[in-house]
């Protein structure tokens, strides 16, 4: 690996934790889309600016672009104010004409402007280590590892010192209004580090991948924890596993960076959807399945409560009492004798004690909804998991 | 009914009997020619109120008569068209140690990543300030405030995995340790089960005991007499204020709710 490869896999690292940060809060906020609308908005602010300096990593450009980005939030918001649209469309209606006058004036002034519509939508990933940084004369690394890594040491800062703010505000606007937290400051606040942190990236990795940056690791996190520190630390983790085994993906089948890290975080995200432990797609089959055959074993349980005739109890009539087929009174009645609940004496089936207690547990539970009862009953039934 | 009825009533009479002699009466709230407005159409209009220290009381009205309004423009949430509030006689937010907010349990997602005590802690961070973060102490008070809701066994429970109920009595807990003098609560009985009703309004009233100013909005009027001592009614404009044995009658009623209603306690 060369100093040029391990750069650009440094700055696609460093972006992606730049992007996971607030990209876990507008997930949570359900502002997702917003991301893409500022992506896309910045271009106009990012053309402006480059007029003004000439330089695609000045400071002042990227302040300018973000305010673009501020900007397109303020006027999605005062669209849906109006009440005659939702947000959704507010958000269709903004970021498409701001990005297409960025669109225009790139195309009207082609000649001056080192920028062309495939470069803003995949970004350039791969000429980022030949944009250097000198200070008196002396090489200090890619232009662009040093803008997303300010951005970054930023972001991080902010996240340090507003973390129960942004928490408070996002779980619950209206106590953190009334606690003094203003909503609004913080909403804000948020916009702009995601506008700035846009920027920042999107020259590296263009416009596209900048959103899939911001959604797909925070994404993934949430399906796997219930816990917000825990979310944000997946969501860097993600973020980073993609930008550097994209990177390799890119390297290996010999095409654009940008486009083989945003296939690695649908990778990533499908591999998490179909495994993640609890809200997974297999174990969400698996646990209704499991559901489906504990109803059931109540329901054969309670029937055994109910009845203490001999004809009702008999094994080769069970079935036609509860009327099941014959396939699924054999796997409860299996699971029952398995746990100890049932015995079985002369093809008559009788409740044991545990069978009886857990059949009146379960149904006082059902009953009442009280939770404590069942505490230690969770462990060992899905049904109860809520 | 009847009979229980006014059982009820001799209970709330005695309960309130010394907070409402004039006397040494101190206004916990005031609200001046309030009139807020959504979008221009006014949906509070032109409200004058005066919460008296120390009484537990409900505002009742129709859907939309702007009950949550009343109390988010009072809390500093929604700005008003018009008028002014004071909390004991200063603007909300130089009062804001003084009052804790339950907001409605919707109005919040509950599948946010984040346990039961985390939420009860984040009534803590009224008193923290901006950026200090939350410590022992204030993990101590959270932890006090599940027990005396009776959640503590499920503090570190996703509050996605807390039935209703439970959700409503973590709200509780994060009014309580914000360790308030008014407390704000936006329909606290709503979707709750009927032990979780009473474990409530218990706790309601032992703040009123504490000599805390409790207003709640509440829906179920059969409950109003046996809950409350004090009453509001409000339908956009305010109807009636005050003790619920002088004016929780048949005429009030009426002219909230607009049609003629026989459910209150007979005089």
């Amino acid at each position: 690996m060369n100093s040029a490869q391990f750069e650009i896999q440094l700055i696609a690292s460093l972006v992606a934790i730049a992007c996971a940060i607030p990209g876990t809060f507008l997930v949570l906020r359900k502002m997702a889309m917003i991301s893409d609308a500022i992506s896309h908005s910045i271009l106009p602010g990012i053309v402006v600016g480059f007029f003004i300096t000439q330089d695609l990593n000045s400071p002042w450009l990227i302040l300018l672009a973000a305010l673009t980005g501020v900007i397109t939030v303020a006027l999605v918001e005062r669209i849906q104010k109006t009440g005659l649209v939702k947000e959704d469309t507010a958000i269709g209606l903004v970021f498409p004409a701001l990005f297409s006058i960025g669109v225009i004036m790139i195309a009207k002034n082609a000649n001056d402007v080192h920028l062309d519509v495939d470069a803003v939508l995949l970004g350039e990933l791969a000429f980022a280590p030949f944009d250097r940084l000198t200070i008196g004369g002396t090489d200090i690394g890619p232009k662009s590892l040093w803008v997303i890594g300010t951005i970054l040491m930023v972001t991080v800062g902010l996240l340090i010192a507003f973390f129960k703010e942004l928490k408070v505000s996002t779980f619950d606007p209206g106590l953190s209004a009334s606690l003094g937290f203003s909503p609004l400051i913080i909403h804000y606040g948020l916009m702009t580090v995601s506008s700035v942190t846009t920027v920042g990236a999107f020259d590296a990795v263009g416009a596209i991948l900048v959103v899939a940056l911001m959604i797909a690791p925070a994404a993934c996190a949430y399906l796997l924890t219930t816990d917000l520190k825990k979310m944000l630390g997946l969501a860097v983790l993600f973020g980073v596993f993609s930008a550097i085994s994209g990177y390799w993906l890119a390297h290996w089948i010999d095409a654009s960076i940008a486009g083989s890290i945003t296939t690695m975080l649908g990778v990533v995200f499908l591999f998490i959807y179909l495994f993640a432990p609890s809200k997974g797609l297999i174990a969400v089959i698996y646990r209704d399945k499991q559901q489906r055959i504990e109803v059931s074993l109540l329901t054969f349980l309670l029937h055994l409560k109910n009845h203490t005739e001999e004809r009702e109890r008999h094994v080769n009539h069970l079935c036609e009492h509860i009327n099941w087929q014959k396939v699924r009174s054999q796997t409860v009645l299996d699971l029952a004798l398995k746990n100890n609940m049932i015995h079985i004496n002369k093809n008559i089936v009788t409740l044991t004690e545990k069978g009886d207690d857990f059949t009146s547990q379960a149904i006082d539970y059902i009953i009442t909804n009280e939770d404590a009862q069942i505490e230690d009953m969770k462990d060992d039934f899905f049904l109860f998991r809520g | 009914m009847n009979e229980l009825a006014k059982e009820l009533k001799a209970i709330s009479m005695d309960d309130h009997i010394k907070e409402t002699s004039p006397s040494k009466t101190v206004l916990a709230v005031k609200v001046d020619d309030l009139t807020v407005a959504y979008n221009y159409k006014p949906v509070l209009w032109d409200i004058d109120l005066e919460i008296p220290e120390g009484v537990l009381m409900a505002i009742v009205g129709p859907n939309g008569a702007g009950k949550s309004t009343l109390i988010k423009a009072i809390l500093g949430i929604l700005k008003p068209l018009a008028g002014s509030v004071t909390i004991y006689g200063k603007p909300y937010h130089k009062q804001r140690s003084l009052v804790a907010y339950v907001p409605q349990k919707g109005s919040v997602d509950w599948d946010f990543p984040t346990t039961a005590l985390d939420v009860v802690m984040m009534g803590t961070y009224g008193s923290l300030g901006w950026i200090k973060r939350p410590g022992v102490k204030e993990k101590k008070a959270a932890l006090e405030a599940l027990e005396k809701v009776g959640m503590l066994p499920f503090k570190n429970r996703q509050i996605s995995q807390l039935s209703g109920g439970q959700q409503q009595r973590i709200f509780l807990a994060r009014a309580l340790v914000q360790d308030a003098s008014i407390y704000f609560m936006d329909e606290p009985f709503q979707g709750v089960d009927a032990t979780t009703e009473i474990a409530i309004i218990n706790i309601l009233k032992e703040l009123r005991k504490a000599g805390k100013t409790v207003i709640v909005v509440h829906h179920d009027l059969q409950t109003v007499p046996e809950y409350f001592d004090w009453v509001t009614f409000l339908n956009v404009k305010k109807i009636a204020t005050g003790p619920v044995m002088d004016i929780f009658n048949d005429d009030n009623l009426t002219k909230t709710y607009g049609i003629n209603y026989k459910v209150s306690v007979q005089k």
